[in-house]
């Protein structure tokens, strides 16, 4: 047995019986052997999740979906998707000899690591959700990370499964020759639109370089699209939803109707690339649709605080995700605040500019009545807010408590709106500050 | 008083946030009273580049860039006119870059700019790739102040000999070099992104007035409150330890 596997187990044993998670024991393992990843035994079964949006819903729906087809699942629940993170959960499901016991492995994979990890973490399918603008000055800019992934797919011979109605994912299939290649896709939907102010990607063909042509966007840039001098777009989804109900949070596909644990274009998709998971595994679909009914969004995903009025925290981290919150936001009936934490630390991106690309314009509502700006950079993100001439309801509180103290003392519904490294402190505060309303 | 501001290749040069710079332009030129004709420029579309007083391009990602390439080379006369009416350019990244000589990317291949001045730019090696906060010391229309920005780019500007300003941390036009961007009369170049605009109001004012100026001469722009972009930009000199 390996004294160092040893090592990193008792590590995390220990820690998980303080009641700490954390990335120790993958941090130890990496540090005495930096092929520790290489070195796993895995099953037959790995499914790696990568892409800009989505990673953390998807991956736990699909080892959910596993779960409930009766399949043993190891997965990095928590988002932990860095080399250190993907280490400690492989090392805490492993015996001495470095065997992962279980009938599957589902990974959601940072887009960078997976280049790095592609190989060592020997994959039998790859899910693939979006590519939209993230965090470019770690990741350099967003057609490297394509470039990268193109390289990775091309002697790729396992399942590979895209989400078709995104140009920029379809490109890999392109590069795809010897992997079995499956899609999803969403059909026209009553909020689909025909003009989009979101596209910033994939205005162009990738193959021929001339414009696409969109019969309707989703969100920003997903939609239908074609080219047509060389028909790419043109696909023949393995898993196509139709009849997307937002009144019911449900759709259909393959005449059986499904229903979404959130009601948004996003988790409709998260859905669609689950079906197909499952559809390429040859597991039950329809066991899919008690985990959709029943999956619980992660931390701070649409997650509410009781604080005087309710409070609804969510992450975002690129202008797409920033989009769709605040959409969610304004769906919300009634006035309230608004209050937005945003970091510029290694995770969340040391480039704020991505505030511009977001639309915030849309705060510019009646019913929202102040923004609080907190976190490292609550300067930048006021004065985003004041060029959409919001500077009336803007408000800089740079201490995270004190802001959260004064969404408590309006006495309105909230919504706090947090980058990466700023979720877990904000939420712990949430959830003292709630504390003080159960007494 | 009309601001005439043209905003080319906007839905492809649209890197980092670049579009925020013209929303500073065109607020604060409203904040004084001006009213702002925004107009866009696309592959392709006519337009008439001298009859504008501020010429605004940003960066965009290599693919982009390739594509706007011919576009704009053949557009050359028409910007020349614009630099002889006097209008004042504002470019940022890629923007910048091909105003110079030529672009020489990583295997060699030399692609021509449109040649205005005499800087040039190339592919860098891997690991100098600039990338960061930075922070400068402007000078431009005789005054001297601080700006800050976030520079991400691979490209090496050699041959300036006007930079925008002093790097006081950061890189600048190359890795790790002492100077940033480059500045005459009527042009201000720079890879500063954040974007470069909201936080530094001075180099803001200055475009505007350089704008103006070809209709209504020396124009005297009344302050507005700064608060925000002064705190902004200051949280980042602390940040970078060049304001104590």
């Amino acid at each position: 047995m390996s004294i160092r596997l040893s090592l990193v187990k008792t590590a995390h044993s220990l820690l998980s019986k303080a009641g700490r998670g954390g990335s120790l024991p993958g941090v130890l393992a990496l540090k005495m052997d930096p092929k520790f990843i290489e070195k796993m035994i895995l099953p037959d079964k790995v499914i790696l999740v990568s892409g800009t949006n989505g990673k953390t819903t998807t991956s736990n729906l699909i080892a959910e979906a596993l779960r409930a087809n009766g399949l043993s699942v190891v997965n990095n629940h928590r988002g932990d998707n860095l080399n250190v993170g993907i280490a400690t959960t492989l090392a805490s499901a492993s015996d001495n000899q470095f065997h992962v016991q279980a009938d599957a492995v589902v990974l959601e994979v940072d887009e960078l690591t997976l280049y790095r990890q592609f190989h060592a973490l020997k994959p039998s399918a790859l899910v693939i959700t979006n590519f939209f603008r993230d965090q470019l000055d770690r990741a350099g800019e967003m057609e490297t990370i394509i470039r990268k992934m193109i390289e990775l797919v091309q002697d790729f011979e396992g399942d590979l499964i895209l989400n078709g109605d995104d140009p920029n994912v379809l490109r890999l299939a392109d590069a795809a020759s010897h992997a079995r290649v499956h899609y999803f896709s969403v059909a026209e939907t009553l909020r689909s639109r025909t003009i989009s102010d979101e596209a910033g990607e994939g205005k162009f063909c990738p193959r021929c370089g001339k414009p696409l042509y969109y019969s309707y966007y989703q969100y920003s840039h997903i939609g239908r699209f074609r080219c047509p001098y060389d028909h790419f777009g043109e696909i023949h989804p393995d898993v196509l939803v139709s009849n997307v109900d937002f009144d019911s949070s449900s759709f259909t596909v393959d005449g059986t109707r499904y229903h979404s644990f959130v009601n948004s274009i996003y988790g409709v998709y998260n859905c669609a690339s689950v079906l197909a998971v499952c559809r390429a595994l040859g597991l039950k679909e329809e066991k899919a649709d008690e985990v959709f009914r029943t999956y619980v969004l992660n931390e701070g995903r649409n997650e509410v605080f009781e604080l005087s009025r309710p409070c609804t925290i969510n992450l975002i981290k690129n202008p797409t995700g920033a989009n769709e919150v605040m959409k969610f936001i304004l769906e919300q009936p009634g006035e309230k605040n608004i209050c937005i934490f945003l970091n510029d630390n290694d995770q969340d991106g040391h480039d704020v500019s991505w505030i511009w690309d977001a639309h915030f314009e849309r705060l510019n509502d009646p019913d929202v009545k102040t923004i609080v700006c907190s976190g490292r950079r609550p300067y930048d993100m006021a004065l985003r807010l004041k060029y959409e001439g919001l500077e009336d309801r803007v408000k800089v509180i740079e201490s995270a408590s004190e802001a959260i103290e004064w969404l408590d003392e309006a006495k309105l519904s909230s919504h706090v709106i947090s980058t990466y490294t700023a979720l877990h402190s904000t939420r712990a505060i949430l959830r003292r500050q709630a504390g003080r309303h159960q007494k | 008083m009309i601001l005439n501001i043209l905003w080319m290749y906007h839905d492809l040069m649209d890197l980092y946030g670049d579009k925020g710079n013209l929303q500073v332009l065109k607020t604060r030129a409203e904040k004084r009273g001006i009213d702002v004709n925004l107009v866009t420029c696309g592959i392709g579309e006519p337009c008439s580049i001298k009859d504008y007083d501020i010429f605004f391009l940003g960066g965009g990602a290599d693919r982009e860039q390739n594509l706007i390439q011919e576009d704009l080379l053949s557009r050359r006369a028409e910007i020349e006119e614009a630099m002889n009416n006097q209008t004042a350019f504002l470019l940022i990244c890629g923007g910048y870059q091909m105003f110079g000589k030529f672009y020489r990317d990583q295997d060699g291949t030399t692609v021509p700019g449109l040649a205005f001045f005499d800087y040039y730019t190339e592919a860098s090696s891997r690991d100098n790739r600039c990338i960061g906060n930075i922070a400068i010391e402007v000078t431009m229309g005789g005054e001297t102040f601080q700006a800050v920005g976030f520079e991400n780019h691979g490209g090496q500007t050699k041959g300036v000999t006007t930079p925008l300003g002093k790097v006081l941390k950061g890189h600048g036009n190359q890795y790790q070099s002492g100077y940033e961007g480059f500045v005459n009369e009527q042009v201000v170049a720079t890879y500063m992104h954040g974007p470069l605009l909201p936080k530094n109001p001075g180099i803001a004012d200055l475009v505007l007035k350089r704008g103006l100026r070809r209709t209504y001469g020396d124009v005297n722009l009344k302050g507005l409150d700064d608060t925000f972009e002064t705190r902004a930009r200051e949280t980042m000199l602390k940040r970078l330890g060049v304001l104590k």
